[in-house]
Parts: structure tokens; sequence; C-alpha cells
């Protein structure tokens, strides 16, 4: 099931939540209408969690993790990663990463099995990820960019690559990761998918902006609501094509 | 510009029109002038106020020519559209009429002006102006036709709906009355409006509608009448238009119980005539109003007429826009067709290609054996197979918000998942004696932390960090005896080259002060051998004076008796607030060197700023080139 939602008028909503199969964090924002949409639909099964990295609200771009960990940057104020602490469940490792790029979630993208990475990135990050989210960690780009925690939004059913990635590309990195991937838009036509998506394994929000199309092809290919990414060739297809072109 | 722009500026009328520009120019050019100035500003004055109502006529016309749409630049569909309800070439004539007025008026200006240069007192430059204002008012009552036509145009396109000719449509058609505006209000939102009699629909009305994640535009068309074109009036060539030029699918609408007025037959001729204007396109033939009567009911002669519908290789569907049968089984097969004729269309062309990549589902190929299942929580898995569609509702925080409005406080630890549900809300202090308690959230930080200086400590006790700095390293002599040469011979560089620097020039002793006693004195000429006695013959000191003209001794002052206070002189200006001799004589000098630049400039002091010449001669007289007034 896919829902749209905005942050304060932003579209962006990546930015400012992250969602996992354990848990999913929340910004602080000046009314609870954000964090209701996440509340109403997760509350009951995982925690939702309000929190804010280094006194930010950009949370979404600051922490990386998946259901078995969560990766903060050296930012993060020690009131800040014991409020998270206490809030997440205990099998969820919590470490603090010393890392150059310490926008995690924009250079890191990963699910519960594989992640892949910036190809700046440090080593001792790329061991800590390994120890902390239990990952297979890859160095690569997305359609020639190296942020690949931005530009692409993938969970253990599936994935989103942005418009420019070419065909072979595609077929690469989806054999890397292990999902069935395509490339896609999401807020009407913005190619930056993490920011305007966030997914786990059974449900997804979006930006307000996104068309209904785009929440077609987001839920074929994540595989929610009993459909099946191949539909994107078989019966979508046409609405695909009259749109695009 | 395939659509038309809808925001145009509104077209005054003629008497409008001329009273804006008349008032225009009076406001905003110069109002008083008299008769005793010179000719020539006179001239400028008059000429002024007719150039600028000639601009303001041009103005004003030149946007009115370009905001009208150039149907030659417009989308087909328009055009013909245009064509029908403002005969294009009534609407020509008349932007060409407002050119043409604009010209005269430009014209018209010029040769004013013209006249206004020779002209030889404010009267009768005054008159020109008039005549030329006049002439302009005049050229502008001819077009009162043609503003007056464009204002109409204008509001109409105003009205006229919204159609994108190249987007997704669906187009409906037949005789007048036969469910066409029934059908667009059961399938969109449009609400147009139904009655029982011919024609009620007049012009083209819009809706939207979706299907397959896209929106559809769907046209509703007057009735259309089966005679030939050129009897057709506006109404039905509106219809005409848009099946002509439009991309769209057309749905054809039939009434089989001839309510509408007209027979199958005609119906079925109408079809055949109308079938070549929108080939090249998906056709539908919708059979409407099946409530009444079945196919199936039809008698004999009427079935045959029906199949010949059959037999023109069209599908035909069945619907009753008032039981709602098979509207929406229309709407999809319609939609199918166009979307499927679009996308061959698109194939044709290189666009897809570009867009292959999306089209792309890549699917992994496996690179090993392990397993990487999705991890829904049971409950998810759950309530999907038992297809729970409404979930137990839940207060949420922003209802809670709400209900508390200013009041509300976001509570963080809410969420807390601790062991024990009491500590929750327990303060938390983050210094305690004067240890960050962040720090020692490990219980074991302080075993580690000894375990660490422990390692520390046998690596220094086994000269881990001395060992590489050891002192009688050959190495290290070697590199010590070099520094030391390079400081030696750096030493001896800089000592040279200050000597080669120096100022070679002989140097003034300075003058010492002199000493001489006379103790000095009499040791020098004793040490030469001559007796200096010392006596009154001497002349060691000073001789009284013999003059007898000094001033008398001052009789010193007794104490008074009264004790009362005593004046005293007022120190002189230039003593006043120093300490002592030594002091002014010091601040003397201060002065003297502070007064030396001015000296320079032969300046009395710092209050001394004298202009001698306030204005020079040769800077105020003579013609004035190019140059400024100051710089010559």
């Amino acid at each position: 099931m896919a829902v749209r939602a905005q942050f304060e008028g932003n579209n962006e909503i990546g930015v400012f939540s992250k969602l996992t199969n354990n848990y999913c964090l929340v910004a602080i924002g000046g009314s609870e209408n954000f964090y209701s949409v996440f509340e109403g639909e997760l509350a009951d099964t995982i925690p939702v969690v309000h929190a804010s990295i280094a006194g930010c609200r950009i949370i979404g771009r600051m922490c990386v993790g998946n259901r078995h960990g969560l990766l903060v940057p050296n930012t993060t104020t020690d009131q800040e990663l014991q409020h998270i602490r206490n809030a997440l469940p205990d099998t969820v490792k919590i470490y603090r990463a010393e890392e150059k790029l310490s926008a995690l979630g924009n250079v890191i993208a990963c699910n519960d099995y594989v992640a892949l990475v910036h190809p700046d990135l440090d080593r001792e990050t790329e061991e800590l990820l390994v120890d902390t989210l239990n990952v297979e960690v890859f160095r690569h780009t997305v359609a020639s960019n190296v942020l690949v925690g931005s530009y692409t939004a993938f969970s253990n059913q599936g994935g989103m690559v942005p418009p420019k990635t070419s065909v072979e590309d595609l077929d690469e990195l989806s054999s890397l990761l292990q999902v069935p991937l395509v490339a896609g838009t999401v807020n009407r036509g913005s190619d930056v998918l993490a920011a305007g998506l966030v997914v786990n394994d059974w449900m997804a929000v979006c930006g307000q902006d996104t068309t209904s199309t785009e929440v077609s092809v987001i839920e074929s290919v994540f595989k929610l609501s009993d459909r099946e990414p191949s539909q994107i060739q078989t019966q979508m297809r046409d609405s695909l094509v009259d749109t695009l072109s | 510009m395939a659509h038309i722009v809808k925001h145009i500026t509104v077209v005054p009328s003629y008497k409008d029109f001329v009273d804006i520009v008349l008032s225009k120019t009076q406001r905003k050019t110069p109002t008083i002038i008299h008769k005793h100035y010179k000719i020539s500003r006179i001239r400028d004055f008059y000429m002024r106020k007719v150039k600028f109502a000639q601009q303001s006529f041009h103005d004003k016309l030149s946007l009115i020519i370009t905001e009208f749409p150039i149907v030659a630049n417009l989308h087909p569909f328009y055009g013909t559209l245009m064509n029908v309800l403002y005969n294009t070439d009534h609407y020509k004539l008349a932007l060409g009429g407002i050119n043409k007025a604009r010209q005269l008026i430009d014209d018209c200006a010029k040769d004013y002006v013209k006249l206004l240069k020779y002209g030889d007192s404010l009267y009768r430059c005054k008159c020109l102006k008039r005549a030329a204002l006049g002439r302009m008012v005049t050229i502008m009552k001819g077009q009162s036709k043609n503003l007056l036509y464009l204002e109409e145009i204008r509001q109409h396109i105003n009205r006229l709906p919204t159609i994108d000719p190249n987007t997704r449509t669906l187009l409906i058609t037949g005789f007048p009355n036969v469910g066409k505006s029934s059908f667009i209000n059961k399938i969109s939102r449009a609400d147009v409006e139904v009655q029982p009699y011919a024609f009620t629909t007049k012009s083209l009305y819009v809706g939207h509608t979706d299907y397959k994640y896209l929106r559809w535009q769907v046209i509703d068309t007057p009735g259309i009448l089966d005679h030939p074109l050129e009897e057709r009036n506006s109404i039905e060539m509106q219809a005409v238009a848009a099946l002509v030029h439009l991309r769209a699918v057309v749905l054809y609408i039939l009434d089989l119980s001839e309510q509408c007025g007209h027979t199958l037959e005609e119906q079925l001729s109408l079809f055949r005539n109308m079938k070549p204007s929108f080939s090249n396109r998906p056709i539908l033939i919708v059979i409407n109003k099946i409530d009444i009567i079945k196919p199936e009911e039809l008698p004999e002669d009427k079935m045959k007429v029906l199949e010949e519908f059959r037999a023109e290789g069209e599908p035909v569907l069945e619907m009753s826009t008032v039981t709602d049968d098979g509207v929406m089984a229309v709407k999809t097969e319609a939609c199918e067709r166009l979307l499927a004729f679009r996308v061959e269309q698109k194939f044709k062309t290189n666009k897809v290609a570009a867009v292959a990549n999306r089209l792309h589902v890549a699917m992994p190929k496996k690179r090993d054996n392990k397993e990487r299942p999705p991890c829904i929580p049971e409950k998810i898995l759950k309530r999907k197979n038992a297809m729970e569609v409404d979930k137990p509702t839940r207060r949420l925080e922003k209802d809670i918000e709400q209900e508390m409005g200013d009041d509300y406080i976001l509570d963080l630890r809410k969420t807390w998942l601790l062991a024990n549900e009491e500590e929750k809300y327990d303060v938390l202090p983050e210094i305690w004696q004067g240890k960050n308690v962040a720090d020692f959230i490990d219980p074991d930080i302080l075993k580690k932390l000894e375990e660490l200086e422990k390692e520390e400590e046998a690596r220094e006790n086994a000269h881990y960090y001395s060992e590489s700095e050891s002192e009688d390293d050959e190495e290290t002599r070697e590199m010590r005896k070099t520094a030391r040469k390079i400081r030696e011979k750096r030493l001896i560089l800089t000592k040279e080259s200050g000597e080669k620097r120096r100022v070679e020039k002989p140097r003034m002793p300075r003058p010492t002060k002199r000493s001489r006693s006379q103790a000095q004195l009499e040791g020098d000429m004793m040490e030469m051998g001559v007796d200096v006695p010392n006596d009154e013959h001497s002349h060691y000191t000073r001789a009284k004076s013999r003059s007898s003209s000094r001033p008398p001794i001052k009789r010193a002052r007794d104490e008074s008796v009264g004790g009362t206070s005593r004046s005293k002189s007022r120190t002189p200006r230039d003593k006043s607030g120093l300490r002592d001799s030594t002091m002014v004589s010091k601040v003397k000098k201060i002065a003297k060197k502070a007064q030396k630049p001015r000296n320079h400039q032969a300046k009395k002091g710092e209050g001394d700023r004298v202009i001698l010449n306030m204005k020079p001669k040769h800077l105020f007289s003579g013609k004035r080139g190019a140059g400024k007034t100051d710089r010559r």
C-alpha cells in the first residue's frame, strides 16, 4: 500500500523520515500531521518514533538503518542518541559512525541484506555497516551519480533507480542487490527518489505530488498490495508509454 | 502556439479608448506654458504633447494586435473553431483595421511635429496640437466598430472550454437528443444540461475522467443533423470542427427507440456521411436507451438496419444512461481502444526508444544461494490474508494535538520501550559530578579504561615509544652535525649581507653636552704648568653689574593678620595645565614639530583655512567644452 504525505508543505518526505521493517523515525515538526500519517499506518506493528539528529529535522538524510541496526552521524548529541536508544527495540544495534561524509542517508542505500555505498566512503564505516546492519556492502554509482542514498530507494522486495539509468545498469544493479529494479520517478517527475519516497516491505509513503501512474509503478515494483513488478511491462505498459513520450 | 491564450486585456470602446489616451496625455505631460516663454520652449511643450498622445495610442493598439491569437498559428482545431464562431475573415479584417489605424496615427503625429517646428507663437502651436489630437481621435473613431467586435470576441474566447487538442480525448457525437450529454454526465464530473428537446447543447463541453491511472478528456458536442456541410449552422459546425481535428476516439451514440425523432435509417446515413471525416481514428458505435427497447426486441425491418450498422466494421456496444447498464463498459472499451491506438502511433516515432529503460523491469540473476526473504510482521500478513479493510481506529497524536490546541506539548518519552515502565518519566541528569552521564552508559566503561591504561603502561615500560627517539644513533648524530653546520652557515650569510647593505658614509659625531667645571679647568691648567689662583681676580663668578638702572627690590609682603585670601596671578595660557618647566619645554617642542607640515603650506595653524581665491578666473570664464567645470 502506498500513501501520499507532505511534511509542512514539503513533498520531500524521505528527508524528514526513515522507514525500516523494524522501526520508523519521524522528524519533530511544527504539528503532528506528518507523524500521524506514519502513526496511523504503522504504530500497531512497529515503533514510530519522533527523533532529531544533531538538532536537525533532516533525519532521513542523516542516518541509515535497517531491521538490524541504525547508524547515526557523529554529530548526533548524547541526548538524541539516548532518546533513540530508549525508543527502539533492543534488537536494533545503534552506533555513531565517525564518517567524513556525515549525511549517511545520502551516501548509503540499504535493505536488510545489501547496501550500496558512495565510492569514497571510509573503510571503517564500511566495516561498521557490515557489523551493525548485517549487510553486504557494494561501492557503486547509480546513473553516474555518487549519492546513491539520495537517488535510489529499495526494500527487500524491489527497488527504484533514477530514470536516466540505462537498461544494462539496471540489470547489473539488480543482480547486485538481488531485487527487481525499475527506473522511475516520484513527485511528478523528481528523480531524487529517496527524498520523495520511504519504503519498507509492506508499505510506502511518497510525496503528495506523486501522480497515480507513479504510485502504481511504486506499488508494483515494491510488491505492495498484491502486485508484481512484471505488471509494469504488461498491464501498465500502455499508460506509461502514453504519459512518458 | 497551439492553445488559445485566454487572458486577453479588455478592449475599450472607441469613446473609452479616446478618453483614456487623452486624459493620460493631460496627466503625464506638463500643463503650464506662457506666451512670453522662449518660442523653442513653447514648441517643445506642444511637440511633447503630440508625441505622447501618439505613443499612448500606439502602445494600446499594439497590445490588442499582439494579444489576439493569430489564426494561422493555432492548432487546426482552434483555427476551425474560430472560423466557425467568429468568421476568420471578419476577424482578420478587424485586426487589420487596428493595425492600419496605428500606422495612420504614427504618420499623423509625425506630420504635426514637423509643422510644430515652424510654429511662431503660442497660439499657433496650440492650434496645431489641437488639430493633431483631433485627427488621431478621428482615426480611432473609424475603428469604433472593430473595437466593439474585438471586445465581443475577447469575451467569447474567455468562455471557451479549455480543450487540449493533443491529450487523450473521448469525443461523443450523434443526432440531437440521443443521450450524449447524459453519457458525459455519467462518466465525468461535467454538469451538462440535459433536456428532452433537440439542441439543448449548443457548444462544446469538456469533462474529465480517470482510467488506468491516466486523465481522460471527454468532449460533448452539439448534435448534428444529416445534411450537407454547407447547410450546417454554426452550432453543428463546432461539433464538426472537433470531429475533424481532434485525435480522439469517436463515440457515435445511437438511439434505438427513435425517441429523438430520427429513424434508424437516418442515423445510419448520418454515420455513413460523417465517417470519412473521422477516418484514422478509433470509432465506437454505442446503442443507447436499451432500457426502452433491446436490440433483440426490434421489428424485422429495423433489425436489418442494425445489421447494416454492425456490417460497418466498427464495434457496437449497448448501454443505458438511465439504468447505468453498460456505461462503464463503453468507457472502458473506448479508453482501451484509444490507448492502444495512441501507443501504436507512438511506437512509429522514435520517442518510445528514449523511455525504453523505464518500461524495463530488471529481474535479479542469482549470484549465491543465500535466501533474502522479505520480513513482514505476522500481524500485517494476517491482516492481509483476512482482508481486514478497516483497521482498529487509534487515537492519533494529531487528534490529541487538535483537542488540546495550544496546550499541546509533544511527549517524546511516550514511545520509550523500557524494561521498567515506571522509569519512563524519571529525571535524567546530563552532567553528574562534573562528568557527562552519556560517557558512562556502558557499565564496564571504567574497567575498559583501566585495561587500556594498563596496556599503555606496559608499552611505556617496554620502551615502545621512546625507542625510536634514542640519541646515540649513528644516523641522528650525523643529522645533528649537518644541522649545526647549516645553522652556522646561515648566521654567516646574514651577517655578510648586513655588512653589504650598510651605508658607507662618514658619520658626524653627536654634539656631546659641554661640561666644564672649575675643578677641571684648574686641573688642566695645573697639568700644563700654569698656576691658577683661586681669588677674586680669577673671575670665576660673574661680576655684579654696575648698572644702576635696576628695578627696585620689592618689599616682601607680610603675612596679613586677618587671614584673607590672597590673589594669585593667572598662569599664562601656554603654561597652564603643565606640571613644570621641563614639561613646558617638551610641549613647546611637540607643538613646533606639529606646526612643521603647516609651515610648508604657509598656514598659520590648524585653524587657518583661508582660500585666497574662491573663484579662479580660468575655471569660470570662457566657453565650456566637453569637460567638467572643475577639471580644465
